[in-house]
């Protein structure tokens, strides 16, 4: 009887192989960040433009604020309604955090109240942060860094892509586009005294869309790259014994 | 007893899933088979002239099929981008005037049985040429500029007719200098038809000046001014190369590179270090290059080889192979001439002078391993004519000789021996400029009227240049030549073009 139980019960187990259907979301309406919407189903973008550097540095004196974006994605379907969101500021322990009203414009602040809603319709909506040009930012960078808060309309997301950073300064600072592989292959590590050697000897800006530009074409990374190593090169032999060190003492190279 | 029962009771359990109705769909029928014939594999077509008609016969196996038809036609070698397929007629016959530029497409017929809703394609390749397509080009200089002229040759390698200062008629300007080096690619990318692609490109450098041009059309591409991502300040053209995933370019005594591995848009880029320390240098125009090895170049500041990458930032130093007689480095020569000899095996030839004592010259093969070079020097006698040579011309892959020029005389040096032996003496009052050794050959049916295996001597007189074709046996010379190409100036550099002619067919050397 034994071995007629488990002959049937191996027979049954056969049903198991049936085709699962798949399951439709049906939670509440959730929050998070994400990449761009053309890289929203590119898995390597996931994280992408989870810290964002900006500088006010190439700007004219006048201007005294700009604006850094973000994307963020509701989740769980549209809605017939605009629906508004919420987000906080996190301080992060032992740095220098962005203050309110001085450094950038508080998320409840009057004027932006219209700012930060997902539209009738959209599961996408772009997230404003206003950035002002204090005259402390001369002299450092802060970091602001904004989470997903939960309100009336939305609960958070994923906890991995509750959160952004923007890391802002009034000074030379590395942009985006001189990520991880560009300090390996093309530029090396980054200090504001090379920043400055390139845009001094070149005449280039060296900021984001500079460098995103060259990004595009091999040819052309290789033709600066070479052309900075050479620039380099000659400023060394021109200073014996006294090649460009950076800020922190070390050497300049470029790879 | 009792385990024929459990057994019986799991077969039957099992046997429930025979109940599953079946609702298969099944056909018997042999598959459908389309024949579609009268498409030829290759058109060669001119632009705006001729028309490609074509009434192809297609058949079936089901007696029922009712067939509509589509033709299309696409660019190759797109890069960056997937070519699109542009539809050019919905009826079974075609009637098209080519309008595409000269290159290469692809021309599509497709059909489908309406009745079963089977398709069948096929495909052609379809070479559209212009005049400028097939020819012996000659670049001679007159007065300081450089011009192109076009020898046209219809139906066989002799030419027919000439095309006079085709560069000039066609770009409106000569180049500054005197005539130089051909250099043909068919990988140069450039975007002449819309899109980035490789392209048929011929480089045309004078000692002053340089044009690359398409030679679909012979429009140029880039000159010198806007040949690289910096216009470099001293216009001297060296040579035109390809080696190694790269196009280099000598200028100024300056290594130059397009990396062709990667997308470019056709631009050379900075100069080269010589080192880490930025060190002076200046290459020989002569040079070693294949496609498939290492380049290779003098450098005449230290006497010593180099050689490089399309992506590194600094020349690549060379190294000592076994065997060699003399060091690849801080040699203490001056370069003469260099050549390829053959590229299977990888072997040049150069010809030395001694910096301390120039009365002694050493005629050299170099055989490279990776980046070392294998040296062996064979010393001349003071009475060898090849002490006094002009103008130099290898064979490459056939003979083991060095032609070279002494006054009215074309001699020849035998590469195994040093036997030196006349070959030819130009008419009184002609002055040899050039000796071109050009070889075309193949296993193409319709390209048979066009091999050849010529030495090509070019002399001047008065203004007017000659070439004469000579075939050879044995390394020597033929008495007559096959034809004679006449014209204006004194010549540089004679090259034959035509449709399946690449990058490959003649090895990149002076």
């Amino acid at each position: 009887m034994k071995q007629i139980l488990t002959v049937a019960m191996l027979t049954a187990l056969l049903a198991a192989c049936k085709k699962d259907q798949y399951y439709l979301y049906n939670d509440i309406a959730r929050l998070q960040f994400g990449p761009t919407p053309d890289r929203i189903y590119t898995s390597s973008f996931e994280m992408a433009d989870t810290m964002k550097p900006f500088t006010f540095f190439y700007e004219p004196a006048t201007i005294t604020q700009d604006t850094v974006f973000f994307d963020i994605y509701a989740i769980g379907g549209i809605s017939g309604n605009d629906r508004p969101f919420t987000l906080e500021q996190v301080n992060i322990p032992g740095e220098a955090n962005a203050v309110p009203g001085t450094h950038y414009k508080a998320f409840s602040d009057a004027s932006l109240k219209d700012a930060y809603v997902i539209k009738a319709g959209q599961v996408h909506a772009s997230v404003p942060v206003i950035v002002l040009r204090d005259a402390s930012l001369k002299k450092g960078t802060v970091k602001l860094q904004i989470q997903v808060k939960a309100n009336e309309q939305f609960q958070p997301g994923e906890i991995k892509k509750l959160w952004r950073r923007v890391e802002f300064t009034d000074m030379l600072s590395q942009p985006a586009a001189w990520n991880a592989s560009a300090v390996q292959y093309y530029w090396g590590k980054y200090s504001q005294v090379k920043h400055s050697f390139m845009i001094n000897q070149t005449g280039e800006k060296w900021d984001q869309e500079f460098l995103t530009f060259v990004n595009t074409d091999y040819a052309l990374l290789s033709f600066w790259r070479l052309k900075l190593k050479t620039l380099l090169t000659d400023y060394n032999n021109a200073h014996p014994g006294a090649p460009l060190t950076d800020e922190m003492g070390e050497t300049v190279v470029f790879p | 007893m009792k385990l024929t029962y459990q057994i019986l009771a799991a077969c039957s359990l099992l046997l429930t899933a025979s109940c599953y109705k079946d609702k298969g769909n099944y056909s018997y029928k042999s598959p459908e088979n389309i024949t579609i014939s009268g498409v030829e594999a290759t058109y060669d077509k001119v632009s705006l002239v001729d028309k490609i008609s074509i009434d192809p016969k297609v058949s079936s196996t089901d007696p029922d099929a009712q067939f509509s038809y589509w033709w299309g036609i696409y660019e190759t070698n797109v890069q960056g981008s997937a070519p699109k397929v542009d539809t050019i007629g919905h009826s079974k016959t075609l009637d098209y005037l080519v309008t595409q530029p000269a290159k290469g497409w692809v021309l599509v017929f497709g059909t489908r049985n309406e009745h079963t809703g089977f398709s069948r394609i096929v495909t052609a390749n379809l070479n559209v040429v212009t005049q400028f397509t097939r020819g012996w080009y000659i670049m001679k200089s007159d007065g300081g500029k450089t011009d192109v002229d076009l020898f046209l040759t219809p139906t066989g390698i002799a030419p027919q007719s000439r095309l006079e200062n085709v560069f000039s008629l066609v770009n409106g300007k000569k180049l500054d200098g005197d005539a130089s080096l051909f250099g043909f690619y068919t990988n140069y990318k450039s975007n002449v038809t819309g899109a980035y692609a490789n392209t048929r490109a011929l480089f045309i450098l004078s000692d002053k000046d340089a044009s690359v041009v398409n030679i679909n059309t012979f429009k140029e591409i880039h000159g010198l001014n806007n040949l690289f991502y910096e216009t470099p300040s001293v216009k001297r053209p060296g040579s035109i190369s390809e080696s190694s995933q790269a196009n280099y370019f000598v200028n100024d005594g300056h290594l130059h590179s397009i990396y062709s591995m990667s997308a470019n848009i056709g631009l050379f880029g900075g100069k080269q270090l010589r080192d880490d320390n930025n060190s002076p240098y200046s290459l020989s125009k002569y040079f070693m290059a294949y496609p498939f090895e290492n380049p290779f170049f003098f450098d005449e500041t230290s006497s010593s080889f180099v050689s490089a990458t399309g992506t590194g930032a600094v020349l690549s130093a060379t190294t000592d192979a076994t065997g060699t007689e003399m060091p690849a480095n801080r040699m203490n020569k001056d370069l003469l001439f260099m050549g390829v000899k053959s590229t299977y095996p990888y072997v040049g030839i150069a010809l030395f002078r001694d910096k301390t004592d120039p009365t002694l010259k050493i005629v050299s093969s170099i055989t490279p391993s990776n980046y070392a070079l294998k040296i062996v020097n064979d010393t001349l006698t003071q009475t060898d004519k090849l002490n006094q040579a002009e103008h130099f011309g290898l064979i490459v892959a056939d003979e083991n000789i060095l032609y070279f020029s002494v006054g009215q005389e074309v001699w020849s040096w035998n590469l195994s021996n040093g036997a030196e032996q006349l070959q030819f003496t130009v008419p009184a009052g002609e002055k040899i400029t050039s000796i071109r050794h050009r070889n075309y050959a193949g296993s193409s049916n319709t390209e048979q009227p066009f091999y050849h295996n010529y030495m090509l001597i070019s002399t001047t007189s008065g203004g007017n240049y000659k070439v004469r074709a000579f075939r050879k046996t044995s390394g020597n010379l033929a008495t007559t030549p096959d034809f004679t190409m006449e014209g204006k100036g004194s010549v540089g550099d004679v090259i034959y073009i035509a449709p399946s002619i690449s990058n490959y067919t003649y090895p990149n050397s002076y």
